[in-house]
């Protein structure tokens, strides 16, 4: 079967197969926790604005915080329960958030639901706004709402939704073992976006270490409208989404564009299993796989309730082999560190963690030697070189001319250099800076 | 207000804090070209003293009637009498010397310490103090010459003004009579004697920070 | 429980610049096992040697100067192995040493240590070596032990002391058989006459991804070309002197060569072109040492002209 792939590129931990070896085929457990606390500002975009207090009773799947603007989209309690506090919390976000905590009473009592129906049958022009009203974002790890993504702006045609089920993380099994189990579902979403958007062109990237996932997928594709599945060749970080357009469709997104600057919209697997329970059931985005590995006595691929603490999750997969020296959600290469376990997993979290200590401590930088490495795994084509030296240097003006912005902060060249160079926090520091010095302007 | 400046001090800043050629770097061309041997770097040293000596009082002199518009073209033929004279002087008594300098000796007209000195100096102190300026910059050229002389002849040839120092079993580094040589022994002793230059003047600085 | 927060990537290649060096020794020791097996235990003295008083330089400078001492990522070990395989098998030891200590120090660490040298420390100390003394490092002794060919077989030349390139220069034809090219049975330098042992070297590094094919395929094909074009034997050419063994271990030094594949090409071809314009009307039978330092200078150079298209310099749609 042919198989598209990207230039540049980088196979992490490629003798440990990737980190996937122990639980790609630990089958999706779903765990339900004592209590949750859900952040409102697990999105991209304006925090959601709490409506319930201190000892309101609420309903599964019930708005506990509603959108603000037309962009937002609401919360949901994730449990049946009481309101036991709201109050701001340190998250994994950078700044603190309005946190809904809610005592589970164990019922699963859902609130009143208002199904579409059938993703074929369904009416074209409602399924957009279900999909906003279940709150539902890019669950891939960016978190950007989707029905924004789904209603780009008139003047851009799109022709293609890709459906991204790379996962090229270090890792992630979450995606895989959805794409085993809930075929249906994902292939539903994604006939449920093609329809509301008027695309006839859906594309499912699936990478070739999944061979089970690709042939559960093509089954499940067989006889549905314009849908396909294509393979891709592993390697990291595939699964972002300027690589996996130029890989599928040979078109590049500009640079400083969107995906539908090219006629695309890219979502991720888990995300179109999310709008199908929207359309088919009414559901709103209450749970997610995700994968919990590392030093874990029992890795594996749990259904969590969004809220869920990492201390929950992790105590549910036989908790900690040894003192934790690092935590993240996410795969190696782009985790989002949590300063304790404390921290709730949110709509987006697609892994969790664990590093002993001495896993976690920093390497220490030495000279660059000019390899070139980094130059040659860049998936944006840039000089990671040449970048760090004029950060070093500190030329900011510099440093917008040699395209930073256009870094996608994968962590490629960080991985490879021999060095051990730290490349990419400077790139993310110099990103920070020079979108300050704009909005400022 | 410009600091009025001894002779005596005049005189040592041109071996020590303005060395012509480990400090000011000029006059690289006849450092690097003719110490291949300590005697030709000295002799070159010393024809450059005269000159730069001869030079500057006469513009010292001058400096009055000299206008301002032809003062390069005039220093120039200041310089080139003096050059001229030590040239004839040298080929009648001292011809081997004439001969191992060659072409240099000639280009001591052009050679930037004397034009500098000229124009930095001469031309806008008395006749005295030129005289001295001269005698500094020419004696702390010539002493450069040796050193670096001394060193390229002794490493490329295992002697020093012609007495075989190293023995016979010493096989000399034929590079460093050669230009790369040249380079090579000119940078490292610049490096040498500003970085030693630089950590005294360093280390001074902390004493009079510490005595304040 | 106290967790370290950092940015990604959270684990990183097990590759440093340690196991690229050691892969780099890997690759030569075909070559250093050959050039010891030809040359007698004189040629494993010269190798120690070289070896030796690069490490103890570049440690004693680093104490001296109070920096962090780097010698454990073997680079000093690996630039004084490269210097001895450069040497005639008869040099004194203090050659050597001399070369290995002014490579470390002058080119290497004046310059700001690792990753800072602007030529290659190598083959700086070879053109040191070679003009500081010429006919030491221009006697070049017979073998002692040869590959698979006996002493009866050799051509006349091969019993005077000049190397092939030398007789080339000097317009007698030399004679020696291509396997004897191959097989390193003729004078030369300790590394560089071997060329079988050189490959496998280049085969090793390539696999385990050391280095690119570019430099050394663009140096060696041009080299062949443009012997091909002035009437010359391409293949004579190749297995002569010390362009193999150059153009595998010495061009390909990472820090003086261009980041970008192309340059890497444009690096190639400048080296090639330039041994060839020296063997045949320049003053030395062997020009890879000169080719190799010009090419180095102006590596900054290609590195500032040849810059590649970034992702998304596209036109956005209307």
């Amino acid at each position: 079967m042919k198989k598209f792939t990207f230039r540049g590129g980088i196979h992490p931990l490629h003798d440990l197969h990737e980190g996937k070896e122990v639980t790609r085929m630990q089958p999706i457990k779903p765990y339900v926790p004592q209590s949750v606390c859900i952040p409102v500002n697990m999105h991209i975009g304006a925090p959601s604005k709490s409506i319930v207090a201190k000892g309101d009773h609420v309903l599964l799947g019930q708005v506990i915080a509603q959108a603000m603007g037309g962009i937002g989209i609401p919360v949901h309690a994730s449990v049946s329960g009481e309101v036991t506090e709201v109050a701001q919390k340190q998250m994994l976000g950078t700044v603190p958030s309005t946190c809904i905590t809610i005592s589970n009473d164990g019922l699963d009592t859902w609130t009143t639901l208002a199904p579409l129906g059938n993703v074929e049958q369904a009416a074209e022009d409602r399924i957009i706004p279900a999909i906003q009203a279940a709150g539902i974002c890019g669950m891939g790890g960016a978190c950007f709402p989707t029905h924004v993504k789904m209603s780009p702006p008139a003047d851009r045609k799109i022709d293609t939704i890709i459906l991204n089920g790379a996962e090229c993380e270090t890792f992630l099994t979450a995606d895989f073992r959805l794409m085993v189990e809930n075929p249906g579902r994902i292939v539903d979403g994604l006939r449920a976006a093609m329809r509301a958007m008027g695309v006839s062109r859906g594309l499912i990237g699936i990478e070739d270490n999944k061979p089970e996932a690709i042939s559960a997928m093509q089954q499940a594709a067989q006889g549905r409208l314009g849908v396909e599945v294509k393979v891709l060749k592993t390697k990291y970080p595939q699964g972002g989404e300027k690589q996996l357009i130029t890989a599928l469709t040979k078109r590049q997104v500009p640079s400083g564009g969107l995906p539908c600057d090219v006629g695309v919209v890219v979502l991720n697997v888990a995300t179109a299993a999310a709008i199908a329970d929207a359309v088919i059931e009414g559901k709103p985005l209450i749970s997610r796989v995700t994968t919990v590995a590392g030093a874990v006595k029992d890795p594996g691929n749990l259904l969590l309730r969004i809220g869920t603490s990492f201390h929950d999750a992790i105590e549910a997969c036989g908790g900690y082999i040894e003192t934790p020296g690092k935590i993240f959600a996410g795969g190696s290469m782009t985790g989002n560190c949590a300063p304790d376990d404390s921290v709730s997993m949110t709509k987006a979290n697609n892994g969790i963690v664990v590093l002993n200590e001495k896993d976690a401590a920093l390497t220490a930088e030495s000279q660059c030697i000019r390899c070139g490495r980094c130059i040659q795994s860049c998936p944006a084509y840039l000089n990671p070189y040449q970048m760090h030296v004029t950060y070093a240097l500190g030329k900011v003006d510099e440093l917008e001319k040699q395209h930073v912005l256009d870094c996608i902060i994968c962590g490629a060249c960080s991985y490879v250099c021999p060095a051990h160079r730290y490349l990419t926090p400077a790139f993310k520091d110099a990103k920070d800076l020079i979108t300050a010095r704009r909005a400022s302007k | 207000m410009p600091k009025k400046i001894s002779l005596r001090g005049t005189f040592v800043n041109g071996i020590l804090a303005e060395n012509p050629t480990f400090r000011l770097v000029l006059g690289t061309c006849p450092t690097i070209a003719v110490t291949t041997s300590a005697i030709n770097g000295v002799g070159m040293g010393l024809a450059a003293t005269f000159v730069l000596i001869g030079s500057n009082v006469v513009i010292s002199m001058l400096r009055n009637f000299i206008p301002n518009k032809v003062r390069i073209p005039a220093f120039v033929v200041v310089i080139c009498t003096f050059v001229t004279m030590i040239q004839l002087f040298m080929q009648a008594f001292m011809p081997s010397l004439y001969d191992a300098l060659g072409i240099f000796l000639p280009l001591i007209v052009v050679n930037c310490i004397i034009l500098a000195r000229a124009e930095a100096y001469a031309s806008k102190n008395p006749v005295l103090a030129s005289a001295v300026d001269g005698l500094g910059m020419g004696f702390g050229f010539t002493l450069a010459m040796l050193l670096m002389g001394s060193v390229r002849e002794l490493l490329g040839n295992g002697s020093i003004f012609g007495l075989n120092l190293l023995g016979a079993s010493f096989e000399p580094a034929l590079l460093f009579i050669l230009a790369p040589g040249g380079f090579l022994i000119y940078g490292l002793l610049l490096g040498i004697i500003n970085g030693l230059g630089n950590r005294r003047k360093h280390n001074k600085a902390i004493k009079e920070v510490k005595a304040a | 429980m106290t967790l370290r927060v950092s940015t990604g990537p959270h684990i990183l290649t097990r590759e440093n610049t340690q196991t690229l060096m050691l892969d780099v020794l890997i690759a030569l020791a075909p070559a250093t096992a050959a050039g010891i097996f030809l040359f007698g235990l004189r040629a494993a003295w010269v190798l120690c040697v070289a070896v030796v008083a690069a490490v103890v330089s570049e440690y004693a400078w680093q104490k001296l100067m109070k920096k962090s001492v780097t010698v454990h990522d073997l680079s000093a070990v690996v630039t004084g192995l490269i210097i001895g395989l450069n040497m005639p098998a008869g040099a004194p030891l203090w050659m050597p040493a001399i070369g290995s200590i002014a490579a470390i120090i002058l080119v290497k660490q004046l310059f700001g240590g690792m990753g800072h040298n602007f030529m290659n420390p190598a083959m700086v100390a070879r053109a040191f070596l070679l003009a500081s003394w010429p006919a030491r490092m221009t006697t070049f002794l017979l073998p002692e032990r040869l590959l698979g060919s006996t002493q009866a077989s050799l051509g006349v030349d091969i019993i005077s002391g000049a190397t092939p390139l030398v007789s080339q220069k000097l317009g007698i034809s030399s004679g020696v058989p291509l396997s004897d090219l191959f097989l390193g049975n003729i004078p030369g330098s300790i590394g560089e006459v071997c060329k079988i042992a050189i490959l496998i070297g280049f085969l090793y590094m390539l696999v385990v991804k050391a280095i690119s094919w570019h430099v050394p395929v663009f140096f060696l094909g041009s080299v062949a070309l443009m012997t091909w074009l002035i009437g010359g034997d391409p293949l004579v050419a190749l297995l002569s002197g010390g362009v193999l063994f150059g153009a595998v271990f010495m061009a390909t030094d990472y820090v003086t060569n261009p980041m970008l594949r192309v340059g890497q090409a444009v690096f190639g071809i400048g080296c090639g072109l330039m041994v060839v314009i020296i063997r045949s009307w320049g003053a030395y039978p062997e020009g890879v040492t000169y080719a190799i330092l010009f090419m180095n200078c102006l590596t900054p150079l290609i590195d500032r002209f040849i810059s590649r298209k970034v992702y998304g310099m596209v036109k956005k749609n209307a």
